[in-house]
């Protein structure tokens, strides 16, 4: 029995695979957003630091 | 780091159990019981949210802080995301089990108003531009908009006759309503999916919070340069 029958006949197994895609699309996504974002906070305190031994 | 990706993993074994456990019968329901692995800690982790943001609320109006509002706000748009899944999850389910997508059920209407209570609550905030008028105002909107959480998820739909588990005159075991009666493993994976659902929240809400803080650090930069 191949893949596409299987999941024809049970139907739930291909709702899970479509929950997973969807929590893996937003897990991405959210780790994407937190890896952009330490980076401009890093930037932001590097800036501060430097203007700082400025004056 | 580390603990996102157990994170990831955690919620992804989560997801495969809650189509694949044994979850006993359930007289009405049978397999369609299954949502209570998404729907419900939706619905729970709207509430901490909302309450999250009347803390940060009550916090702002004794520290006049702007970093507390900002915190507030992401719990509440955090929150109305949660209570959007819950209603778009109840309104497919209600499909299957009462044969349409909305029936203005007790919990229907209840949880449709308390979007609505929010919705307004984003209004109020973009209608108003000076920052600390913003603050204020949405922070005593978020206090009185969190009085009526309780109402409308607690008590409202079980003081009513109604469609959805757990309402007035429902027979007991009729519904996958959370009490320690329910199946060990349904039980189980109820409470592990809750923990996850909260643990991402925990996430969203410092990303957003650490986003509008920083926003609001480097408008101050230009700010004082300019």
């Amino acid at each position: 029995m191949g893949l596409y029958e299987f999941l024809e006949k049970n139907s739930i197994y291909l709702v899970l695979i479509i929950a997973l895609i969807v929590w893996f699309s937003v897990f991405v996504y959210l780790v994407r957003v937190d890896v952009k974002l330490k980076k401009l906070e890093d930037e932001f305190a590097k800036l501060e630091n430097k203007e700082e031994v400025g004056k | 780091m580390i603990w996102k990706f157990l994170l990831g993993v955690y919620i992804a074994i989560i997801t495969i159990l809650a189509f694949v456990i044994p979850i006993g019968f359930i007289p009405g329901l049978g397999e369609r019981a299954r949502i209570i692995f998404l729907h419900v800690p939706s619905a729970w982790l709207s509430v901490i949210a909302f309450f999250v943001a009347m803390i940060y609320a009550v916090r702002y109006l004794r520290s006049k802080n702007i970093y507390e509002d900002v915190k507030s706000a992401a719990s509440a748009e955090i929150g109305f995301l949660f209570c959007f899944v819950t209603t778009v999850t109840g309104s497919i389910w209600a499909k299957f089990n009462w044969g349409s997508f909305w029936n203005w059920d007790p919990r229907e209407t209840s949880i449709f108003v308390l979007l609505l209570i929010y919705g307004a609550y984003f209004v109020l905030r973009s209608a108003i531009e000076v920052e600390e008028r913003k603050a204020t105002l949405s922070a005593v909107y978020s206090i009185i908009a969190f009085v009526t959480v309780p109402f409308f998820i607690f008590i409202m739909p079980r003081i009513m006759p109604g469609l959805h588990p757990g309402s007035k005159g429902d027979p007991e075991g009729a519904g996958p309503v959370v009490t320690f009666k329910m199946d060990p493993n349904m039980r189980i994976l109820f409470f592990a999916s809750l923990l996850g659902f909260t643990l991402v929240y925990l996430w969203i809400f410092k990303l957003r919070s650490r986003m509008e803080i920083l926003k609001i650090k480097i408008q101050n930069k230009i700010y004082q340069e300019v």
